[in-house]
């Protein structure tokens, strides 16, 4: 029993990490599901958010989760752009096309970060999130908690649109098969659009939340892209569950891992495990 | 000619040209032999291949074992491209069980595993080296600038020949086949997972021996630089700028790589910021590159003449 109470903890706070990683990877899912595109910038446009919620708190003093009011419909509206007037032209060049636009893309909000913030590294802080709160068997930071409490909502929500709403439909039908939703009348031009604008929003959240998190720095953006790339690839496409599961499955490798080993190989480990199951099943293991 | 401008490339050392021009084309000589490969991976075997930091790392990590035991450094060059192009063999396995997008997420991951490792793993145990301070390159205090040179020249021009007889040659034509369509390419009796792994081995082992060359003009080596995205930042803008799937393409792209190099080098950040802005607008405008563009401009008006002369 002794050992059990030992793990309590990293295997808590490693389910709770999880949801912040399934949140990251959601945006990274959506676009990929839908366009086929793994959007290399997905890690940079979250700590760009994060960045933003930054600069509103410390030059207005404005509540990072409240600055999200801002945030959102700016990176909604960023996204669309960068699918309409970019992406959508890459698509019809080569195959490689977006990738490497995607790949300019991150390189140029690297270094603006850079050049607005500084290479320091920063965070977030809000009052509410501070210290630790006791879950019955152990205490964990409250941020994990709060991170995880807002990736089910983002989850649920965007899974009631994605089932209830016209837009949320055409989407799912745009990424099943697109000539046949073109048949039908869907304009997958702009579903496209839609669901990078979408997948821009999760990212801003999911930025914040990160950034209330753990301290990022312009370059904390890659990492973040591997893990959620592997959150996408474990979870599979089109399953929110499936995603879900997946972020658990990289935050409990990250906290069991660095319980065990220490905290220098918990990311390799993390990286490992991607590597394996994109060797393995890259179809994902929930995939279709 | 091309034998004028090698011998001509030569002596510029002994004739005494300014340093930082040799600098220049140290690098440039390093840096095309990246894009050379890194265009006969993606462009001409259709292998995304986004973790050349993996080969150029170990390969530097390889010379530091070998001059740390004393041996000369060119064992340190040869021994970089052999455990470059040994890993290249090692990954083909999982990776080319991956496709299209997902062999180049796959790869991308490489260099962040590796980086990991050589955080914790010290190939040169002691204290204060290794680990995230890395380790300085023993055993070159009587190189200068001049060798380095020479050594770069050299891999350079390995490389544009290896380059030419590669796609001359039946591989070459085996690999067009799989690159257009590797399934078609099977079922005519293309063994497509040899001939991409000896594609990949070649490119890994001259991207290896060119990464080590670096190495040895740096003097030391450290995890974060070593296994960097700047390195894939390197080739990709060098084979994009000068045109993909064409030969030429990487010489006029490696040339302007490292002119945008050295021009924009005082704005520091800013540099980066214009590197990914030209990235986005040659691929969205040109992306056929500098090269694909004066081609296809001169087939134009090649076509045109012809027409007017056949009237």
């Amino acid at each position: 029993m002794e050992t059990l109470g030992d793990l309590s903890r990293p295997i808590l706070m490693g389910i709770l990490l999880g949801g912040l990683y399934a949140l990251i990877g959601l945006g990274l899912s959506m676009v990929f599901g839908v366009m086929k595109l793994i959007n290399v910038a997905h890690g940079d446009l979250m700590i760009f958010s994060a960045y933003f919620a930054y600069a509103l708190m410390t030059t207005w003093g404005i509540d990072p989760i409240l600055s999200l009011t801002m945030g959102i419909p700016l990176w909604f509206v960023l996204g669309f752009a960068i699918q309409k007037y970019m992406m959508s032209r890459a698509f019809g060049i080569s195959m490689e096309a977006p990738l490497i636009i995607a790949f300019g893309i991150s390189l140029i909000l690297q270094s603006l970060a850079q050049i607005i913030w500084s290479p320091y590294s920063r965070g977030l802080q809000a009052p509410y999130a501070l210290g630790y709160i006791s879950l019955g068997i152990t205490t964990v930071p409250r941020t994990y908690l709060l991170s995880f409490v807002a990736a089910l909502v983002v989850m649920l929500l965007l899974r009631e649109f994605l089932r209830r709403s016209y837009l949320g439909k055409a989407i799912v039908a745009a990424s099943q098969d697109k000539r046949g939703a073109e048949l039908v009348g869907i304009n997958t031009g702009r579903v496209y659009a839609f669901a990078f604008a979408i997948a821009m929003a999760t990212a801003a959240i999911a930025g914040v939340f990160f950034g209330l998190t753990f301290p990022f720095t312009p370059t904390s953006g890659f990492g973040f892209l591997v893990v959620a790339f592997g959150v996408v690839i474990i979870g599979g496409l089109g399953s929110m569950l499936g995603t879900f599961i997946g972020g658990i499955v990289l935050g409990l490798t990250q906290t069991l891992s660095g319980h065990f080993l220490g905290g220098s190989v918990q990311m390799l480990f993390v990286y490992l495990i991607v590597f394996v199951v994109l060797a393995v099943r890259p179809q994902g293991i929930f995939g279709r | 000619m091309p034998a004028v401008l090698v011998a001509v490339l030569a002596v510029f050392p002994i004739i005494g040209i300014p340093r930082a021009w040799l600098l220049y084309l140290f690098l440039f000589f390093v840096y095309l032999t990246m894009a050379n490969m890194w265009n006969l991976l993606a462009g001409y075997t259709g292998l995304t291949f986004l973790g050349p930091a993996a080969l150029i790392g170990l390969a530097g990590y390889t010379l530091v074992i070998v001059t740390w035991n004393d041996l000369p450094f060119y064992l340190g060059i040869i021994g970089g491209g052999a455990v470059a192009a040994a890993f290249a063999g090692l990954i083909a396995i999982p990776t080319f069980r991956m496709r299209g997008i997902y062999f180049a997420i796959g790869t991308l991951v490489l260099p962040e595993v590796l980086r990991n490792v050589f955080y914790i793993w010290k190939p040169i145990p002691g204290d204060f080296i290794g680990g995230g301070a890395g380790y300085i390159i023993k055993g070159i205090g009587g190189l200068s600038l001049t060798e380095f040179y020479w050594l770069a020249l050299a891999i350079g021009i390995v490389s544009i020949f290896v380059m030419r007889i590669v796609l001359r040659s039946k591989l070459g034509l085996g690999l067009a086949a799989v690159r257009d369509n590797d399934r078609a390419a099977a079922s005519s009796g293309v063994n497509v997972f040899a001939l991409k792994l000896y594609a990949f081995i070649i490119a890994a082992f001259l991207i290896g021996a060119a990464g080590a060359i670096f190495y040895i003009y740096q003097g030391s080596i450290a995890p974060v630089s070593a296994f960097n995205i700047r390195w894939l930042m390197i080739a990709l803008l060098a084979t994009v700028i000068g045109g993909i799937r064409t030969e030429e393409g990487p010489l006029v792209g490696a040339a302007i790589v490292v002119f945008l190099h050295f021009l924009l080098a005082r704005y520091g950040e800013l540099s980066l910021l214009i590197q990914g802005v030209i990235l986005v607008i040659i691929m969205l405008l040109v992306p056929e590159g500098i090269v694909g563009l004066v081609r296809r401009k001169t087939r134009n008006y090649q076509s045109l003449s012809q027409l007017g002369a056949r009237r």
